[in-house]
């Protein structure tokens, strides 16, 4: 994981030097606030749970029957059978199941909430190609219902992303899935923003149709080169001042740029890509993109083409974040295959991860991870349920650069954790009661832990 | 996590599905668990018999057929109907003319079934959702009126469309520009015409036996949406209508109420507010039951719980699938969903099949004496995730479920040293 630097206020950490030797006075030094917007989330009120005789998914690729999970001051204590603990809830699990908090790591609640009214139509900056100034985080709207309704289907954990208009269509932010009134209050502390960017269709029919630039598939490539381009002499500029600020001389500060300081930030390997790309051929454009700029072309979401280089994918360490059977609706989603996952999984150091884009399917991304598990049994592959797992929590986690504090039931991990009612990858299945950071947020039979947005609140 | 990586070699072994046998002149399938879709609910160990592309017998004495299939105690059912989707008018949903489902001008007289295109790549798709049947709708123009609904099999075949007219699409509700107000009233006015017109009628030709030389005017043949219309204002003709926004059901149970229209309502996402008087006006509702967000300010009260509270009001409900018609495969499992959220089984298998076939008029849609043959047999659980269909019939032909996103995957998964283009 990638933490971002502590919040320093923009400008100023005078470092006094008058020594011997200094040849001019420097100025204070400039230094960008990386976290101007930062986290204020505090994690609900908490109990030490023991939840017992579970069938327990670790995220990790094991299964563990009849398990138990303990869980106290936010993280996972332990995981193993036969644990007790005198002070802690007990949950009697019996023939329930246990799996990690889903992460969707492609949604657009708060940003296109419901209602879906024009008002709130807020995830898309559609006014130029490259739009890398604008945050996501921005635009959130704590209130959308589609939170407690993801938050009933076991999420915990959301990245919340502009939309696929624009080339560079700008930051995208990780939420912890807990009702807020603010959107710092929700931002999940210390995980890396998102860069949305995307190929394709999109992008080219926004500006094409107005007869500006993009308006080719190599349009699209023209317009991220030179994004890139800028952002190379950006950081260029910045490291010389760094480095002659550290060698004592008195350097001025390169012009600030907000749009350049958001592409620096993937140069850096701080801020990480999360690129709407469904097409083979465009996404190993991507991969050479990342190579020629010196940055990692990070994950693809959608790829509905996925399987047809998925050795590439596995090979170059990118994620591919994919539905299980949307198809279609544009050319570029016309090659779908049902086992597409599947198939990305299959190969060493893949990184499959099964994602929404959906205020609905959002809801059910257990059910979107169950279509992958049995058709990809049907045609021959050798999956189960704790494979299936890794899609929707700690291959998601990765993709995020989350990986180190959830996705996962380990040991010192982010105690998030969803007891479903049977085997999740049923039609059936239920969450029946959500927990992040080790605080039950949801209770499918609890209305004391069921949230509701203050827009349909006291509605007649 | 290492356990399961396996070699792409082995998948191209894997078994695939078996497609296509000829029709036989008889067809028994044995041992299965029947959801009949009707009062006889699930018939443990029965035989189905089809005798030309009919059900003829269930359980008969003796069993003698061409072909016999052992179905070893795995679910049959009926096969499912889609409805209120563009199957077979739109092949990719961005490219414009892939399209044939819309049209500016459109009106009630639109008989968009003139573009279906059986040979479309979404209808083998659509077969591994056991889907065997589907009406399919219009989303016509400018007018209220979006044109007429029509059905067809998902043979693929040349003459899969089996019924055209079979229902009046009209589209309520929330406008982005104007009232809705306007909406119902040209439909009021409509209908109002309609009444005129038929009563004219009735009249003319009750006068016309009276005085046989009386010609001219009134022996006009109408026009087709005269004709239309006064198949609407009879009842012989169902009116579909998107809605929903509670009072504006209420409305059209009003329209019910006076003018005797066939009725059903489609969307009706806030319907569970006014469950009774549906179920009182006698008028089905077709519903995506997995819809469940406040998408506007007409469907604040949305919720999972919909199909189950519209059911136990005694409404009769259809299941279809929101959103793009490339989804229709997923209709079993919206009712798997409904039956999370509080259906039986057997309400959500009646709901994608015997209640569709009602509300549309359509021999099919249940395991019964009469009725055509479509039928599907499930490895497991119809509605669940980890079931797919065994073998499927439609009008007693057997059809396969292989489609291009198999050959894709072949080739994608196959072992070969040559590009892919090479393995077909």
């Amino acid at each position: 994981m990638q933490k971002l630097a502590p919040s320093l206020l923009v400008a100023a950490v005078a470092i006094g030097l008058t020594g011997c030797g200094q040849q001019e006075r420097q100025d204070a030094k400039v230094t960008v606030n990386k976290d101007p917007y930062p986290s204020t989330y505090q994690p609900l009120p908490a109990a030490k749970t023991l939840i017992t005789n579970a069938t327990v998914l670790t995220g990790t690729g094991e299964r563990i029957d009849n398990a138990d999970v303990l869980f106290a001051d936010g993280k996972v204590v332990s995981v193993g059978q036969s644990l007790s603990d005198a002070d802690a809830t007990v949950i009697d699990a019996k023939g329930k199941w246990l799996t990690p908090g889903i992460i969707d790591v492609h949604s657009h609640l708060g940003v296109y909430p419901s209602p879906s009214v024009e008002s709130h139509a807020d995830g898309n900056e559609m006014t130029a190609p490259v739009t890398a100034e604008v945050w996501s985080e921005h635009s959130v709207w704590p209130q959308d219902p589609g939170f407690q309704a993801a938050r009933a289907g076991g999420v915990t954990t959301l990245q919340i992303l502009p939309g696929s208009a624009n080339l560079i269509g700008g930051r995208g932010v990780t939420l912890r899935n807990v009702p807020g009134h603010t959107m710092q209050s929700m931002k999940f502390p210390n995980a890396p923003y998102g860069l949305k960017m995307a190929c394709g269709e999109n992008p080219k029919r926004v500006y094409g149709s107005r007869t500006e630039a993009p308006q080719t598939r190599m349009g699209n490539m023209a317009g991220y080169r030179e994004a890139w381009h800028l952002a190379t002499e950006y950081k260029r500029a910045w490291d010389k001042y760094e480095a002659d600020y550290a060698a004592g001389l008195n350097p001025e500060a390169p012009e600030r740029n907000v749009q350049l300081d958001t592409l620096k930030g993937v140069l850096d390997g701080e801020i990480l890509i999360h690129n709407h790309c469904y097409k083979a051929e465009e996404m190993a454009m991507m991969i050479d993109l990342g190579k020629e700029f010196n940055y990692h072309a990070g994950t693809f979401h959608h790829a509905v083409e996925a399987y047809k280089i998925a050795d590439l994918l596995a090979d170059n360490g990118n994620c591919a974040a994919m539905w299980p059977d949307w198809w279609g609706f544009k050319m570029e989603a016309y090659d779908m295959v049902l086992e597409n996952v599947a198939i990305v999984d299959a190969m060493k150091n893949s990184c499959a991860v099964v994602h929404s884009d959906s205020s609905s399917t959002i809801q059910r991304l257990n059910q979107e991870a169950g279509k992958v598990l049995y058709r990809a049994q049907d045609a021959g592959f050798e999956l189960t349920e704790q494979d299936a797992i890794v899609w929707i929590t700690s291959n998601a986690a990765k993709s995020l650069g989350i990986e180190d504090v959830t996705g996962s039931l380990e040991t010192g991990k982010k105690a998030d954790v969803v007891l479903w009612n049977m085997n999740p990858f049923s039609v059936y299945a239920q969450a029946e009661q959500v927990f992040v950071d080790g605080a039950k947020v949801y209770d499918r039979f609890d209305p004391k832990y069921q949230a509701k947005s203050d827009f349909l609140l006291g509605q007649p | 996590m290492t356990m399961f990586k396996k070699s792409l070699l082995a998948l191209a072994l894997a078994p695939s599905l078996a497609a296509f046998s000829s029709l036989a002149a008889s067809l028994a399938i044995t041992n299965a668990k029947v959801y009949s879709a009707t009062e006889q609910g699930v018939l443990e160990g029965a035989t189905v018999i089809v005798d030309n592309g009919v059900i003829s017998a269930i359980n008969p004495a003796s069993v003698e057929a061409d072909q016999v299939v052992d179905a070893k105690g795995k679910v049959l059912t009926p096969g499912f109907i889609g409805s209120m989707n563009q199957l077979g008018l739109v092949e990719v949903g961005a490219v414009a003319n892939s399209r044939d489902a819309r049209d500016k001008k459109a009106d009630i007289t639109f008989d968009a079934s003139l573009a279906f295109n059986p040979k479309t790549s979404v209808i083998p798709y659509t077969r591994k959702g056991g889907i065997t049947t589907n009406v399919s709708v219009p989303q016509g123009g400018d007018s209220i009126f979006k044109g007429q609904a029509f059905v067809t099999e998902l043979t693929g075949d040349f003459d899969s469309v089996i019924a055209t007219d079979k229902a009046v699409i009209v589209s309520l509700g929330a406008k982005s520009k104007g009232s809705r107000a306007m909406d119902l009233q040209n439909l009021i006015d409509e209908l109002e015409s309609a009444e005129k017109a038929h009563s004219k009628m009735a009249k003319s030709q009750s006068s016309k036996k009276a005085d046989k030389k009386k010609s001219s005017e009134s022996d006009k043949e109408p026009s087709k949406k005269e004709q239309l219309m006064a198949k609407v204002i009879t009842g012989q003709l169902p009116v579909i209508v998107y809605a929903d926004r509670a009072i504006d059901l209420v409305q059209l149970i009003k329209l019910k109420d006076k003018f005797g229209i066939n009725l059903v309502i489609a969307g009706a996402e806030d319907g569970a507010v006014v469950a009774d008087k549906l179920a009182k006006a006698e008028i089905p509702v077709i519903i995506n039951p997995i819809s469940n967000l406040p998408g506007g300010f007409d469907s604040l009260h949305n919720s999972l719980k919909n199909a189950e509270l519209l059911t136990s009001a005694g409404v009769k409900i259809a299941l279809t699938v929101g959103g793009d018609t490339h989804n229709l495969y997923q209709l079993r499992y919206n009712a798997g969903n409904a039956v999370a959220n509080g259906l039986t089984k057997e309400q959500a298998i009646a709901a994608i099949s015997a209640n569709v076939a009602d509300i549309f008029g359509l021999d099919t849609g249940r395991v019964a004496v009469g009725q055509k043959a479509d039928l599907v047999l499930w490895s497991a659980d119809p509605l669940d995730l980890n079931s797919h269909v065994e073998q499927m019939w439609i009008s007693g032909q057997e059809y396969g479920t292989e489609s291009r996103q198999d050959a894709l995957r072949k080739r994608y998964t196959a072992d070969t040293d040559m590009p892919r283009a090479y393995t077909k």
